[in-house]
């Protein structure tokens, strides 16, 4: 296990950070559908809502980098993790409300195009955040990995023996 | 492990730098390129009060607001079912009409979209606007929607000047797109086609792809 632990650190880095950064990508083209898909949650006021719609996208473009090259990865899997939970919260509160949503695409609306709510949708999203999270969580405990640029920063063997005292 | 431990820290300094850089960079970015323009020219029939929407009848009533990107294919569908009776309100003067062109789908909504507003200067909006819908391409993006295209199809509604074509190839409003975005974001508006009469939006289920139904909602608001 121990062996093992620093190359599922980096695999751990390399598939959350390739979510994010998939998802960062595909979404700062289309800034207007971003902060829809924000809206359509109605968790947030409007404004607010428009603010982190359009600000998402290079934060997790950002948050992508730290973990694929291993930078901060500690606090980068932490925040991750908040944002995951966050994104659960959001969908699970909607399946709650019954808000039919389909991804804040414009096309078909927000809406699912028969208006109705498809559970299966939601959990198989709230399945794959939940997923995410963990790995988000993983990185949290074990941030050191194969392949990262963080092995030589100081804080390194600090977080080091906080794990072996635990 | 740590065999030039400074140079390897300057590194990771570097790249902590321009990572930040740029995170904080775009979203400055996202959240000015999002925003209104003031500055931005509008067509005469423009109003920036309405959302900065192509207004017909001014002073009538009730007011029909109607969210669309001309690349949207459930917008062409919306407008095979109610465009005849639609032109109809806004030509007599029976409601304030209020078209809002978006542009979320890319490039050639907002050529669509500045073509629209330049027709609306030459007082062609509505016949422009019908053979938009026309002229839709099965993809969108496809290239179809080029600013000669554009040009050509303002021919066949009956626009033959100068203006009009300087107006599409100057990408005159091409600002103004954004500001309709920008009012429609702060509307919550999440789909195309969207219509707000008297600023409550119309049940997507029932009265949007349902003409007798489309009408008898304007009616009971007080279109005659």
């Amino acid at each position: 296990m121990k062996k093992l632990q620093p190359w599922l650190t980096l695999a751990a880095r390399i598939i959350l950070g390739a979510t994010l950064l998939a998802a960062g990508i595909l979404k700062i083209k289309h800034p207007s559908e971003a902060a829809s898909s924000v809206r359509v949650y109605k968790l947030l006021p409007v404004s607010l809502a428009n603010i982190l719609g359009y600000s998402l996208p290079p934060i997790e473009i950002g948050l992508a980098i730290f973990l694929l090259v291993g930078i901060w990865v500690k606090r980068v899997g932490a925040i991750s993790g908040i944002l995951m939970v966050v994104f659960i919260i959001a969908v699970g509160q909607a399946w709650a409300r019954k808000l039919a949503i389909n991804c804040g695409c414009f096309g078909n609306g927000g809406v699912t195009a028969d208006g109705k709510v498809h559970p299966l949708t939601y959990l198989t999203e709230i399945i794959r955040d939940i997923g995410l999270a963990a790995l988000a969580y993983y990185l949290y405990r074990y941030p050191h990995g194969k392949l990262s640029i963080d092995k030589l920063d100081k804080l390194d063997k600090l977080d080091k023996s906080e794990e072996v005292s635990e | 492990m740590a065999m030039e431990p400074k140079k390897d820290k300057g590194m990771r300094g570097l790249v902590i730098g321009m990572v930040l850089f740029v995170v904080v960079v775009g979203v400055a970015f996202s959240l000015y390129s999002n925003k209104s323009n003031s500055a931005a020219s509008i067509p005469s029939s423009v109003s920036k009060a309405d959302g900065y929407g192509v207004v017909f009848n001014a002073n009538a009533k009730p007011q029909i607001d109607i969210w669309e990107d001309f690349q949207c294919p459930i917008c062409q569908r919306f407008e095979s079912i109610n465009n005849s009776y639609l032109n109809q309100v806004a030509q007599s003067g029976k409601a304030k009409v209020v078209f809002h062109p978006m542009s979320f789908i890319g490039a050639e909504s907002i050529l669509a979209a500045n073509a629209a507003a330049c027709s609306a200067d030459q007082s062609k909006f509505l016949e422009y606007h019908k053979l938009l819908y026309q002229n839709q391409s099965t993809t969108e993006n496809s290239g179809k929607w080029s600013n000669q295209f554009l040009e050509q199809l303002g021919q066949v509604a009956g626009i033959s000047n100068n203006s009009f074509i300087n107006c599409i190839q100057s990408a005159k409003y091409g600002n103004w797109t954004k500001n309709i975005n920008a009012d429609a974001a702060a509307k919550n508006v999440n789909s195309t086609p969207t219509v707000f009469v008297n600023g409550k939006e119309l049940d997507r289920a029932t009265q949007y792809m349902d003409g007798a139904a489309f009408q008898k909602a304007l009616k009971d608001a007080g279109v005659k």
